[in-house]
């Protein structure tokens, strides 16, 4: 009883003695608390998420009869295209798209009647040139899009020049519009989630947990380090102090800070950036716990790794770059080849994502069981990894 | 100072040796320390002061040889034990974003004490080496000094039963190494300290003296002891009214060794200075000389630490030939 009133007495005070070295330093919670609500802030309010249409340069050959004049061109794209100029010269077309004029260059066919009076198909040539694979693949979405809606007019088109106002199918006297036969299916879209996302809301939890590994990283890291670089740690090996206690004492400290930063931060994204808090506050409150347990046992294996402060905070950035790429914060993890999808799933913050996002704004039950189960089994690999290399460090040398 | 253990004293190495690879660390150290009793251990840097603490502190075995302190192989420690140790580590820096009295009741805790025992002994402490009046202040924004007590209270407050203090004087000006020193005379009453300096003057402020070089104990006395040892006798300084010729003098019964320090003044040692003293007036007046003055001879502490490597450089030869 009197050893447990004293092991309790000895992770307090470690506990109690890194709050205190943070609370003294008031800038740099500050910014650790400020600072990625800002990061957010600016975001939602600089990040407009409207897509700027594509700047196109239409080839009208000459002598095919197409209407020359820019303003018959204005309708097209629905929306994704701004037509800015009209050319018959194809090179011309290029040059203006090479020059950054023109991001499309949509060329119309100069034996469109020939090829539909043979029976085949004639092409519609729409070229673009960008190196951003997301505006590449957004580039080719509008292409086919265009191209639907301009098979669609042609028909209409064709169907009245024909003096056809009415197709008559199936039972006698059911007429049915031209513009119904050239385009029978109109689309009626609905998002089921519970939020209707926008950049914000769907990045805020992401933001979140990213900025909560880093932070959890960081502090332990540096805190390690630094009990081994002033002396402390030599202090601690004559003491009676056991390393399961040095360990326990800052991962509460840690956790309990922690758990207050995802507080505020999560009051000021529900309240000033108006992002949806759908799921229980209780269960978020757990998958913070469960992502700080994780975050803090790497901290602890990057301290063990570190000879100084600064490969300490070089290693934690490095961390911080590979969670932006892998953990699916800008890409989907599944999209990731096999090895490297490992990677992913080796970092808290991956889990921390998905979860984060699902409870935030789904309400959860939207990933997989396992995830929270992975997280917990990294946290415990973790702390027992870096209980066992304290305690060989808490031993006599030999 | 001895070297026959008795079941009190807190301190006891038996025929320690430590190596890194090929050095020899320590090299075949024995000694006991009494309870109560603050032992200097005084050797240049890197003659094994530290390393000798690390093995007595239980943080690095011992290549061969026994060690107890408290009874116990320091690297098997009981916890009970630990708490009975007391230790101020050369680089210990403290925390300095906690107050002066945070970081004592920090390493209080660490060394298992409730708060209500705590909270008296912090006040107790940080009275003791005057630092009651800083306690709330951070311990970044203490002078130089202030901090070195401070450490000294963090290294006290458990009240430990033996303090291992590694280089508490270094980069301390003389006016603080005297002050923390006193102290150190005044805590053997409550335990038994082992202190070490690479300040040869601070070695005459221990009640016994262990001088290490190249890792070996080459003597271990009382300051005193060591004084009188190294020279076979009591030291006396003569000085004449004119210049004498002072090996006549070694003529004189009770004079072991004599040595001309300048024209007029010669230093003698004798196995009693006391008895000699008439003989040597005797001797000089005999050469037509008078004496200005006949005086017991204070070799600096200095003096004699070199006299003791000296004589420890000229039996190595033959230690290592044996």
């Amino acid at each position: 009883m009197r050893s447990l009133a004293k092991a309790f007495t000895r992770i307090t005070a470690v506990m109690l003695k890194e709050l205190r070295e943070l609370a003294r330093r008031p800038g740099a919670i500050a910014s650790l608390m400020l600072g990625p609500l800002v990061v957010v802030a600016l975001f939602g309010l600089g990040y407009s998420g409207t897509r700027r249409a594509f700047d196109a340069v239409i080839v009208v050959p000459a002598d095919v009869g197409y209407p020359a004049d820019i303003e018959a061109y204005r309708q097209v794209g629905t929306g994704m295209i701004r037509v800015v100029r009209i050319t018959p010269d194809a090179e011309d077309a290029r040059r203006l798209m090479r020059n950054g004029e023109a991001r499309l260059v949509i060329v119309l066919p100069s034996d469109l009647r020939a090829r539909l009076e043979h029976g085949e198909q004639a092409s519609l040539v729409v070229e673009w040139n960008e190196m951003d694979p997301l505006q590449a693949g957004i580039a080719q979405a509008t292409a086919v899009g265009l191209v639907q809606e301009v098979n669609r007019q042609l028909l209409k088109s064709a169907l009245t020049s024909l003096g056809i106002e009415t197709v008559s199918i199936g039972s006698p006297g059911v007429k049915i519009p031209a513009e119904v036969v050239a385009s029978p299916l109109k689309l009626e879209a609905r998002n089921m989630a519970p939020a209707q996302p926008t950049f914000v809301t769907f990045f805020a939890p992401a933001i979140l947990a990213l900025v909560l590994q880093h932070l959890a990283i960081t502090l332990t890291a540096l805190s390690m380090i630094r009990e081994r670089t002033s002396g402390a740690m030599d202090l601690f090996r004559v003491s009676p102090v056991h390393g399961l206690e040095l360990l326990v004492g800052k991962y509460l400290a840690y956790g309990v800070l922690t758990l207050l930063i995802a507080g505020f931060l999560v009051a000021m994204l529900t309240m000033s950036l108006g992002v949806p808090l759908v799921g229980e506050r209780l269960a978020l409150v757990g998958l913070v716990l469960l992502l700080t347990f994780a975050s803090l046992g790497l901290g602890l294996l990057i301290s063990l790794i570190a000879n100084s402060e600064r490969h300490a905070v070089q290693l934690a950035m490095l961390v911080l770059l590979a969670a932006m790429f892998f953990s699916g914060f800008v890409l989907p993890v599944e999209e990731f080849r096999e090895p490297i999808k490992y990677l992913a799933y080796a970092m808290p913050v991956t889990y921390g994502v998905a979860l984060f996002q699902d409870e935030m704004l789904r309400g959860g039950g939207g990933t997989p069981a396992w995830y929270a189960a992975a997280l917990l089994a990294i946290g415990v690999v973790l702390f027992a990894l870096t209980a066992l290399r304290l305690r060989a460090t808490m031993r006599a040398t030999a | 100072m001895t070297v026959t253990r008795s079941v009190t004293d807190p301190i006891h190495v038996k025929d320690v040796f430590r190596s890194y690879g090929d050095v020899a660390a320590i090299d075949g150290v024995t000694m006991t320390v009494p309870q109560g009793a603050l032992l200097g251990l005084i050797g240049p840097s890197g003659s094994g002061k530290t390393t000798l603490i690390r093995m007595l502190t239980g943080t690095l075995m011992p290549t061969s040889g026994q060690i107890h302190v408290l009874g116990e192989a320091p690297h098997n420690f009981q916890r009970s034990t630990r708490e009975r140790i007391g230790y101020v580590p050369q680089d210990f820096v403290l925390y300095p974003d906690l107050t002066a009295s945070e970081n004592v009741a920090f390493v209080a805790s660490l060394f298992g004490m409730f708060w209500w025992r705590r909270r008296k002994r912090v006040r107790e402490v940080l009275e003791l080496l005057d630092l009651w009046q800083v306690r709330d202040r951070l311990a970044r924004n203490l002078s130089g000094g202030m901090r070195r007590r401070l450490e000294l209270a963090c290294g006290l407050v458990h009240e430990p039963a033996v303090l291992f203090i590694d280089e508490p004087t270094a980069g301390v000006d003389p006016l603080l190494s005297r002050e923390i020193w006193e102290e150190f005379r005044r805590l053997r009453e409550t335990c038994t300290l082992l202190v070490t300096t690479q300040s040869v003057e601070e070695a005459e402020l221990c009640d016994h003296v262990a001088v290490l070089h190249r890792g070996r104990v080459i003597a271990l006395d009382t300051p005193e002891a060591l004084r009188h040892g190294i020279w076979g006798g009591e030291i006396v300084e003569l000085i004449t009214e004119r210049p004498v010729d002072a090996q006549a003098l070694s003529t004189v019964p009770g004079i072991a060794r004599i040595r001309q320090t300048g024209p007029r003044t010669i230093v003698l040692v004798a196995d009693d200075a006391g008895a000699a003293s008439p003989r040597l007036v005797d001797a000089v007046r005999a050469q037509g000389s008078g004496i200005v003055s006949v005086e017991p001879y204070q070799p600096s502490f200095g003096e004699v630490f070199a006299a003791i490597v000296e004589r420890s450089e000229h039996e190595r030869p033959a230690d290592e030939a044996a």
